[in-house]
């Protein structure tokens, strides 16, 4: 089963990017040579391995970092208070650095005053930080990427489809009256990524001058199987009107297509042997997350597109800024705003 | 055997052997297992209340997550609504999430500027203080959080005077078709926090306190005073994790943990003296099992070592008795099989000896009785012919009163040698044998010499052997009695405890080679027998042992002495 996952914002332009790259890479190797021996104690923090985007992540950071590093990762089960016990615990090791997925990025204040108490240089990723608690300890960084990036490449993928005219929407506007009617499958409310994504993608319909009528926002938690609950009812109620279902990520929109199949939605009407666009019942849904379930559905035809949350770059970044805090001579303190990396998402769609 | 070694009785070493590994394993495991108890004991204190600490937190948790799930609500189903168009709908919405959860006083929707939009009629100076409340400025300055804080200060609904605790958020609402950005407040009773503070178990003046991020007391279910002063030090203190300290005097461990969706930390003070009372209570069972068991040993060991030495120990002091001579001691034939085996073959062994050593003794007696049979026949027919010659000698001068004399004496002498076959008989007897010698002796040598006898009085009855004076004074006589006219002097005492004979002759003397070779022919070194002193020397040694002597002393022209010595009472039992 797909559990949802949260993630952090995406976006900036990678020009910078890739100069800290290739400074990180410099110290690395420093680093790589110096620490043979024993590799540096380094403890990974996850909020939950059930979810199979953080699962994946993991062993991309362990892969990562692999002989430079001895990574030791935890997993709190998606409770804060089981967190907090690990990291104490872990601190007793003394290790070089941590990698902190926090459960309750609210509560990230407490750790990093510890850590900092402790000299413990620490990454965060995934949740991100306040501001002001990011300020606390010198060493703190936050890997991750902008949750409005995503909103907004998925709007660009509606875009795309449409035509890319927002004064003329080609045949995928059914009823032809020049707006795009929406179905939004949002995540947890209140959740920070369902408000930003969500808030993104109708954002950047509006300043690309696309018309939007949204049939319905339904909150269905980031699971798979709310998806699959939620979107029987508002399908059966908005009929044919629908013309695009968005979904604030992957799990969801998997769960939606799932029924939607099931109601009728997704046969081979041209009888080509495949599922396409070009079946009258095929119907764009839009992910967010890049799961492998859904790269694989984008290539069987049903799922239209997805946006995906680059993990892979975001374990390497983390890899080398670790490998660069633990040196023997670690880098000099940065201020707070050199202490975010952000990688970018991806769009994912058919033809990719 | 006599010199054998004291060391230690089997008893004790076997005692002291099973009780040394039994109180030695006792030791070992109490001291381990209350090293291990105490250690685990006092690591579980800290374990149970990082425990309760965690039920606790998850408590609050579950609280706010409700909290925040109502103001999740509440927007999502404002969705839509306009607070201009839709007020009658939006009125009803946020007093029914009020009125549905017993511990909410109030839901309010502000916009930017403070002016309520929606919600319950205020208390008439409230509207005016909202702009400037926490709550109000911290939902605008950060909108993607909920902010929980605690003012003291009363609801701000008209109807509803108690303290209330803030929940603050910024949302967006619609105003005239046009999206605005507002706050919306959910005021909760501070009840609910003492609520779930009392389900707590934290121990006799254990307590809970609510700090925000800065570590300022936000909340504190303990009763203010001293205490809730330093363990709210002491937890401001600490940024996470847990202590043990002693706010007050208690003996508590802190533990500190943040609370999920605020920016609070719950720290718990766990009061442990009833675990430390615990430690104690278990320190002293393990005494007393400790004590108990070596003492079961104790006793356990004894009763092995005693069934074990106590056959020994039985037989030791048979084989001591049996040591000394007493060949008649039991032998006790008790205990383990081995033990009456052993004790058994004992018990024959001595019989055995027993039967030798009486066979023996009989032997030895028939032997000495012979022995001294033929050394007292050995005196008579040698002077019986001396005697008869005497007498015939006389006869034939005519001297027919000195031969009755003469007669008379033979029959006495010849009366008390064979005493009616006695061993032993009066000293007074005795010397009546050797008057009796004497007067034969001196009608023979013609009164060449004379004789006296003196004895201590007293010890005329005393019994000595027999016919042990008559061949010494026979060896002065002949030896002694020379040319002039001599004289032999018998005397008798006692001394310490043995009786000494004395007969002293007068005569040349006799030289110290002599002597010598006197002593060497008594013990039988030399061949010639039948010499009257080796007799005497020969029958005292056998029948007194080592308590009787002879010692021959000579004045060169003066005398010779020779001098019994024989213990004033022999042992009846030797014959």
């Amino acid at each position: 089963m797909i559990r949802p996952s949260a993630r952090r914002r995406a976006g900036r332009p990678s020009g910078r990017g890739a100069a800290l790259a290739v400074a990180l890479s410099a110290l690395a190797a420093g680093a790589a040579v110096t620490c043979a021996p024993a590799p540096p104690l380094v403890g990974l923090f996850l909020y939950e391995r059930a979810d199979p985007y953080i699962d994946e992540f993991a062993r991309q950071i362990e892969e990562e970092a692999r002989g430079g590093l001895s990574v030791v990762a935890f997993d709190a089960g998606n409770s804060q208070l089981i967190q907090n016990e690990q990291l104490l615990s872990f601190l007793s090791k003394k290790p070089a650095a941590v990698m902190l997925n926090p459960v309750d990025r609210l509560a990230s204040y407490a750790l990093a005053r510890r850590l900092k108490e402790a000299g413990v240089p620490v990454v965060f990723f995934n949740r991100e930080p306040l501001a002001r608690d990011l300020e606390i300890w010198e060493r703190s960084y936050y890997v991750g990427a902008r949750a409005e990036q995503s909103g907004q490449m998925q709007a660009e993928l509606a875009m795309a489809l449409f035509g890319g005219d927002p004064a003329g929407l080609n045949r995928r506007d059914l009823n032809g009256d020049g707006a795009i009617q929406l179905l939004i499958l949002k995540g947890e409310q209140g959740h920070q990524d369902a408000e930003l994504r969500t808030k993104a993608l109708l954002e950047s319909f509006d300043a690309a001058g696309y018309e939007v009528e949204v049939l319905a926002i339904e909150v269905a938690n980031w699971k798979f199987d709310e998806g699959y609950e939620k979107i029987g009812p508002l399908a059966r109620t908005h009929g044919g009107r629908v013309e695009l279902v968005a979904s604030n990520n992957d799990a969801m929109a998997l769960g939606a297509i799932a029924r939607l199949r099931q109601l009728g939605y997704f046969k081979d009407d041209n009888r080509d042997g495949s599922m396409d666009g070009r079946d009258e019942s095929w119907l764009p849904v839009l992910g967010i997350d890049g799961l492998k379930e859904a790269q694989d559905s984008i290539r069987e035809g049903y799922l239209y597109g997805t946006v995906e949350n680059d993990s892979l770059s975001m374990a390497r970044a983390m890899v080398r800024l670790a490998v660069s805090l633990v040196a023997p001579e670690p880098p000099p303190n940065r201020p707070l705003a050199e202490r975010y990396i952000w990688i970018d998402y991806q769009p994912f769609k058919a033809a990719d | 055997m006599n010199a054998a070694k004291p060391g230690s009785s089997i008893r004790a070493s076997i005692l002291i052997a099973v009780l040394a590994v039994a109180s030695a394993m006792v030791v070992v495991s109490s001291l381990v297992y209350l090293a291990v108890s105490a250690g685990t004991l006092g690591s579980f204190a800290e374990a149970q209340s990082a425990e309760i600490n965690k039920q606790i937190v998850m408590n609050y948790e579950g609280y706010v997550t409700s909290v925040i799930e109502t103001a999740n609500y509440i927007q999502f189903a404002s969705i839509g609504l306009d607070v201009r168009r839709d007020q009658g709908s939006l009125a009803a919405l946020y007093q029914a999430n009020a009125d549905i959860k017993t511990d909410v006083l109030s839901v309010f929707l502000f916009d930017e500027n403070g002016t309520k939009l929606v919600g319950p009629p205020m208390d008439v100076a409230a509207p005016l203080d909202v702009p400037a409340r926490p709550w109000f400025g911290d939902a605008l300055e950060l909108p993607e959080i909920f902010h929980f804080s605690i003012e003291g200060r009363e609801s701000m609904a008209e109807t509803r005077d108690e303290e209330a605790l803030c929940v603050s958020k910024a949302v967006e609402y619609l105003d005239g078709g046009r999206a605005a950005r507002g706050v919306l407040l959910i005021e909760l009773g501070q009840g609910a926090l003492d609520k779930l503070a009392r389900r707590s178990n934290l121990g006799p003046g254990g307590h809970l306190l609510i700090l925000d991020e800065d570590g300022r007391l936000l909340y504190t279910s303990a009763p203010a005073g001293r205490l809730a002063a330093q363990s709210a030090a002491l937890a401001a203190a600490m940024h996470l994790g847990s202590v043990r300290a002693s706010p007050g005097g208690m003996d508590a461990v802190i533990n500190v943990n943040t609370l999920a969706h605020t920016r609070w930390r719950i720290a718990t003070v766990s009061n442990v003296g009833e675990i430390r009372a615990a430690t104690s209570r278990l320190l002293l069972i393990t005494l007393v099992i400790l004590v108990g068991s070596t003492a079961l040993s104790a006793t356990a060991a004894s009763m092995v070592s005693r069934r074990i030495s106590k056959p020994i120990g039985e037989l030791k002091e048979a084989m001591l008795r049996i040591e000394g001579g007493d060949l008649d001691a039991p032998v006790p034939v008790s205990g383990q099989r081995e033990m009456a085996l052993l004790s058994h073959a004992l018990a024959s062994m001595v019989a055995r000896i027993r039967e030798l050593m009486q066979s023996l003794v009989a032997e030895q007696k028939e032997k000495r009785k012979t022995e001294l049979k033929a050394l007292q026949n050995q005196i008579n027919p040698h002077f019986l012919y001396n005697t008869l010659d005497s007498i015939v000698w006389l006869a034939e001068r005519g001297r027919s009163k000195d031969v009755i004399t003469c007669v008379v004496a033979l029959a006495r002498f010849f009366r008390i040698s064979i005493s009616r076959g006695e061993l032993f008989i009066p000293i007074e007897d005795e010397i009546a044998h050797v008057e009796n010698y004497l007067t034969i002796q001196g009608i023979r040598y013609v009164e060449r010499f004379g004789h006296s006898v003196s004895l201590q009085p007293g010890m005329h009855g005393m019994k000595v052997m027999k016919l042990i004076l008559q061949p010494i004074i026979e060896n002065a006589i002949y030896h002694g009695v020379g040319d002039e006219a001599g004289h032999i002097a018998i005397r008798g005492r006692v001394e310490g405890g043995r009786i000494v004979f004395s007969v002293t002759n007068t005569g040349y003397g006799i030289s110290e080679e002599k002597i010598t070779e006197m002593y060497a022919i008594m013990k039988g070194e030399g061949e010639r027998s039948g010499v009257g002193i080796r007799n005497v020397y020969q029958r005292l040694k056998l029948y007194y042992g080592d308590g009787a002597d002879l010692r021959i002393s000579s004045v060169p022209d003066e005398s010779t002495t020779v001098a019994l010595y024989i213990p004033a009472s022999p042992p009846e039992a030797r014959p």
